[in-house]
């Protein structure tokens, strides 16, 4: 028996296999990125942060030919982006979950930033619970590999040794790690942006900055930093509140608030509903109030 | 289960030392400036361009012994070269087919990385031929997902048979190698082989 030789055709194969189902998505002004076929009537999956523009978008099909593609909707907190390209009858690859995935399994990173596909090996490394991402993005299952995503691999799948889809990979997610977006996250996205051309998210009503605490407040609060509200929009959750411009923001659900993106955290879809413990400096004075999380048009 | 892998492993150091025995050291005189690969039992070696001094050229073979060499050719464009050096019997490397290499196939580095003798880091290939946007410029390389450090150039990169598909040559990225496909050496030295005697001593292509 060879195994090795074995090995290498089957991760050849794998490549070919899943190839068929990875395009070529240019939206930016540099290099183009990669995208997943979903569906055999043209929808495709790539990362939000490759999608710069709205209109102008083409697709590279794995057969070379080339066709344009409408921006269908986007989450940002997830960094998904659908399209829908004017091709049909795609073959679409297998979408496997995670559940079968163990620390260790070899897993594919592909692309095609080209012509041609490209792949890259690696092992799963980190196997965890679900997480959110910094603006908030509710991730089903931490999943971490030391696939190295070239330029040009954001949005393109991560499969298995069968060949299977089990995630889509985006240097968007988190610094320095290789973090992919598992099925189970991108199936939910993707059909919420199908339905709806968007997904669900929280919303307060206002706009805030980063500002400098006072002295003698900042060591009394053991912070430095506070979120001045500087809006409140006319019968927001905010207003209803209690909320008044001028108010800075401290801390919400008693974790300290540096800058937006923090802000941005507690405001997923599925916590709409919520009532979050709001901590405010008013008049020079420490106080707390209650608002309750509402839904953005 | 574990016996795949300890079989994998076997197999993987076999493939590998046997490629090891046709790998060279090129030195300039001052110290060891990469690798080069046995072509011919007749002392035919062919390593890059970029690793080859103008003097004192020399050859170490796997078994220690030095060899004053001479510069056949070389190609400044493709960085290859060809030298020889005055032996016999040597150990040649098995030669594979660099144009059906597939995405994914997994392939072997050989050579000297910081004046390491004999070592070997393993990935696998990304994409081949001449279409790859910013890795290659219209240049026809292999691009495979390993590290080449200083002294793998002019060392053989192969495959899991253990035949040379390509001359590791340059990084185009953090994490991406490049290697000059073996389909490309062999119209370098049947162009050698055709417009000039093999002894030429200054015969350049470039």
């Amino acid at each position: 028996m060879q195994v090795l030789k074995n090995l290498s055709d089957a991760l050849a194969a794998a490549v070919e296999y899943a190839g068929r189902g990875v395009v070529r998505v240019d939206a930016r002004r540099r290099l183009p990125a990669s995208g997943t076929l979903w569906s055999n009537d043209g929808v495709i999956v790539t990362a939000h942060h490759v999608v710069e523009r709205d209109e102008n978008i083409a697709i590279g099909l794995p057969d070379g030919k080339q066709v344009n593609a409408k921006l269908i909707g986007r989450d940002p907190t997830t960094d998904v982006a659908v399209l829908r390209a004017e091709a049909k009858d795609f073959v679409p690859l297998v979408f496997a979950t995670t559940e079968n995935l163990k620390v260790g399994n070899l897993v594919l990173a592909l692309g095609r930033p080209g012509n041609s596909v490209q792949a890259t090996l690696s092992i799963v490394s980190v196997l965890g619970d679900q997480w959110r991402t910094p603006l908030g993005g509710m991730i089903e299952k931490y999943l971490q590999t030391d696939v190295v995503m070239y330029p040009g691999f954001s949005g393109g799948p991560l499969i298995n040794a069968n060949g299977e889809i089990v995630g889509m990979n985006t240097s968007a997610l988190a610094r320095d790690l290789n973090v992919t977006l598992p099925t189970a996250t991108l199936r939910r996205v993707v059909e919420a942006l199908l339905a709806h051309g968007k997904v669900k998210r929280g919303y307060l009503g206002i706009a805030a900055q980063p500002a400098r605490l006072p002295g003698s407040l900042k060591e009394k609060l053991g912070q430095e930093l506070g979120l001045l509200i500087n809006a409140v929009e006319p019968n927001s959750p905010a207003e209803k509140g209690g909320l008044v411009l001028g108010d800075t923001l401290l801390a919400v659900n008693d974790q300290p608030l540096r800058h937006f993106d923090q802000l941005l955290g507690f405001l997923a879809g599925d916590r709409i509903g919520e009532t979050l413990a709001v901590k405010i400096l008013r008049g020079g004075e420490a106080k707390e109030i209650k608002v309750t999380i509402g839904e953005r048009d | 289960m574990f016996n795949i892998l300890e079989q994998l492993s076997n197999e993987l150091a076999e493939k590998i030392n046997a490629a090891q025995k046709s790998v060279v050291q090129i030195s300039n005189g001052k110290g060891a400036l990469g690798a080069g690969t046995i072509w011919h039992a007749d002392g035919l070696i062919v390593t890059n361009a970029h690793v080859i001094g103008k003097r004192n050229l020399k050859v170490i073979l796997p078994d220690g012994r030095a060899h004053a060499a001479k510069l056949l050719a070389y190609d400044a464009n493709h960085d290859i070269a060809a030298l020889k050096i005055d032996a016999d019997n040597l150990p040649i490397i098995k030669v594979g087919e660099s144009r059906t290499l597939k995405s994914g196939e997994l392939v072997f580095a050989v050579g000297h990385p910081w004046g390491v003798i004999g070592a070997v880091t393993s990935g696998i290939v990304i994409s081949a031929g001449a279409a790859l946007p910013e890795m290659a410029r219209g240049r026809d390389l292999i691009a495979v997902n390993l590290r080449y450090r200083p002294g793998y150039s002019g060392g053989p990169l192969v495959n899991v048979e253990g035949q040379m598909v390509g001359i590791n040559t340059l990084m185009t990225g953090p994490e991406v190698g490049a290697a000059v496909p073996v389909h490309i050496v062999k119209a370098f030295l049947r162009e050698l082989r055709e417009t000039a005697r093999v002894d030429a001593r200054e015969y350049v292509t470039a």
